[in-house]
């Protein structure tokens, strides 16, 4: 069965002309033109992936994010129109997994999209990892990974991660104890050359610790080793 | 002294004016004091002198009125303290000094004196002034003169001379000071309003003066402030508009650009003349999307002036990345130690920088031929060389400004507007280091970039 891919956006051209892309690329497209019907549309039906433009008329791409964010962790791709970076870091942190600039080539949507559906699906390398990794042995609420299940829980509650999230957690703690570099990252994670977006990952390592951490305010699994990247400790 | 001829500053006029002033005042000053007290001196020695003279030809009738007794006896009794006394009678003369006689009394004052009036007159002799007075004793046949000197007043006189002049100069010369000091004050608000405004011109837009109560100052300020605010606001207004029209470009473009990739999934399913008209569509919207790209990157750059980044990049890796990024042969690239070429920066506009020059070789020469790292004392030097007809001596620094194109043989033919180069003149710059274009060994041009090292 063909993903399903819903197209928030509400430039007629732009999103016909992506359509048609889109549908060649092999997807079944969804159409939403503002913020309002895309958040009915997830609510009703929510797609396998979601392309979504930043700058919609009354409810913008940051609330829809945010929106779809409280029940789902489907991947979301932001565009961008504006030059201006704080958007992009902006719907990173409203919980997006990556992000495309106007005007970009459909192939560069594509890509995202393939290494993100990658993700949500798992790779074959996935099924060789353990069952059960436990990432902090607190006795009360232990941090404990299922890269074969996709999940992650604190205790006996289950962490909501979105499949960006997972996956970089999955990466960090393939290594335990190794620093892993910025872009050493981008490419296991996102699989973005040298050149990709280092704020991606700094973002999403952000909201991976509001998620994983007991105080994410001064974490202790997932720790920055500054100027180099990041590593797990496991406790 | 000064060379040129430099007009004379603010501040010196200022002085000068005010050290005039002073010399002036104290000059009229000095002058009328001098001529007062001169002649307050003058008439009272004239008049110690004259009633000296009366007291002497007095006594001298008195005495001479004794039978017997000599001109020559009364003058030794003559006390000489004022001055010497000189007698006529008849045609012999009488001193009480040797040092003076007939000869010390001027000819017009003998006459006076003969004609039965008293008289005086100031005389120079070789021994100093003098002043004499002359007085006619009527029955006795006597002309007295006193001879009075006038060098001790005229020694004081010039030492009253110096005295003032100098309190004249002194007085000019403080009045010079006070007029420097002054001027100061008076500038040193105009040298704040220079001081902002090269730190405006500079790119810092935030600059403003300082809020004054003092009145004189208050319009200035207040102008000057409200010109920054407009200029500023006005500056904003221009990078909105560029950002604006980007955007209003970007739609479209976007559209246009995922429409055309759609029909080239189908090129399969188009004609012969259709498929060329698609290829030359898409080669013309590459470059209409290179172009758009290129003027969002300046007005980044524009917008946001002096702002850098600051971590460590290794620009022998950078560059060995861009070309295996952009599917060059890695064997281009030569380059000193990764760890003596780093410099600190911004990675991604230094990536651009690096493109753009290997961009800019394609599109004029063909392609890079050499592409060298190294490092050069404090700094990591980056060549990019080509086998191209080369750039014109006349032409090296233009190329790095907007819109620059090359050789007219290569206009139209391929992508660019020409503003590659000079992003990569922005980037060096605001890295701290330079760009500039001379002639490769190999025959064509050698682009260079330089930036100073950082710590490694």
């Amino acid at each position: 069965m063909s993903p399903r891919l819903l197209l928030v956006e509400d430039d007629d051209p732009i999103r016909t002309a992506l359509r048609w892309a889109l549908e060649d690329e092999g997807y079944t497209v969804d159409e939403a033109v503002d913020g309002d019907r895309a958040c009915a549309l997830v609510d009703r039906d929510p797609p396998d992936v979601m392309v979504l433009d930043l700058m919609l008329g009354r409810t913008d791409g940051y609330t829809v994010v945010r929106h779809v964010r409280r029940a789902h962790d489907l991947p979301i791709i932001v565009v961008s129109a504006r030059a201006d970076t704080h958007d992009i870091v902006a719907a990173l942190e409203a919980g997006a997994d990556d992000y495309v600039t106007k005007p970009f080539a459909v192939k560069e949507i594509t890509a995202r999209l393939r290494a993100l559906r990658r993700r949500a699906g798992g790779t074959p390398a996935d099924a060789a990892r353990p069952r059960e990794v436990v990432l902090d042995r607190h006795p009360d609420e232990p941090l404990v990974l299922r890269p074969a299940a996709g999940t992650v829980s604190r205790g006996e509650r289950p962490l909501p991660l979105t499949v960006t999230e997972f996956r970089l957690l999955c990466e960090l703690a393939s290594v335990p104890g190794r620093v892993l570099s910025r872009a050493e990252l981008l490419e296991r994670v996102w699989q973005h050359g040298f050149f990709g977006d280092e704020r991606l990952v700094d973002v999403h390592i952000r909201r991976l610790r509001t998620k994983v951490e007991l105080d994410p305010g001064a974490p202790r699994v997932v720790v920055t080793v500054r100027g180099l990247g990041y590593r797990l400790d496991p406790r | 002294m000064r060379a040129g001829p430099r007009p004379t500053g603010l501040r010196a006029r200022v002085a000068a004016a005010f050290g005039l002033g002073a010399l002036l005042v104290s000059a009229v000053l000095a002058g009328s004091t001098f001529l007062l007290a001169r002649g307050y001196l003058l008439d009272q020695r004239e008049s110690a002198a004259t009633a000296a003279a009366f007291v002497d030809a007095d006594f001298l009738r008195s005495r001479l009125a004794t039978a017997g007794t000599g001109v020559d006896d009364v003058l030794a009794e003559l006390s000489t303290e004022g001055g010497d006394v000189v007698v006529r009678r008849g045609d012999s003369w009488y001193s009480t000094s040797l040092e003076v006689g007939a000869r010390d009394v001027p000819a017009g004052l003998r006459a006076i004196v003969e004609s039965g009036s008293a008289g005086r007159e100031r005389v120079d002799s070789p021994a100093g002034p003098r002043l004499v007075v002359g007085v006619p004793v009527a029955g006795a046949g006597l002309d007295v003169y006193e001879v009075a000197p006038l060098g001790e007043l005229r020694s004081v006189l010039t030492t009253l001379s110096w005295v003032l002049g100098a309190a004249a100069l002194a007085a000019s010369a403080a009045g010079a000071g006070v007029g420097l000091w002054a001027s100061r004050r008076v500038v040193q608000p105009l040298d704040q309003v220079a001081g902002a405004a090269t730190r405006i011109a500079a790119g810092e837009l935030t600059t403003r003066l300082p809020a004054t109560d003092d009145p004189d100052l208050v319009a200035i300020v207040g102008s000057f402030n409200t010109m920054v605010d407009a200029l500023a606001a006005r500056i904003d207004r221009d990078a909105r508009f560029v950002g604006d029209v980007s955007h209003e470009l970007r739609s479209p473009l976007t559209s246009l650009t995922t429409a055309v990739e759609v029909m080239g999934a189908r090129r399969g399913e188009l004609d012969d003349r259709s498929r060329q008209a698609l290829t030359l569509v898409e080669q013309q919207l590459a470059r209409f999307r290179a172009t758009l790209d290129d003027l969002l990157q300046l007005a980044r750059l524009d917008n946001d002036p002096g702002a850098r980044g600051d971590e460590p990049v290794a620009v022998g890796g950078l560059v060995r990345e861009v070309l295996a990024a952009s599917g060059r042969p890695a064997g281009l690239l030569e380059t000193d130690p990764e760890e003596d070429t780093v410099v600190r920066g911004d990675k991604a506009w230094l990536e651009r920088a690096v493109r753009n020059l290997l961009d800019n070789a394609d599109r004029h020469a063909g392609g890079a031929r050499a592409v060298r790292v190294a490092r050069r004392g404090a700094s990591v030097v980056l060549t990019v060389d080509d086998a191209g007809p080369g750039i014109p001596p006349e032409d090296r620094e233009r190329v790095f400004e907007r819109f620059a194109r090359g050789p007219r043989a290569a206009r139209g033919s391929l992508p660019g507007a020409g503003l590659g180069l000079a992003i990569v003149a922005d980037v060096a710059a605001r890295h701290g280091g330079g760009a500039w274009a001379s002639a490769s060994p190999a025959g064509g041009a050698r682009l260079s970039l330089s930036l100073p090292a950082g710590p490694a």
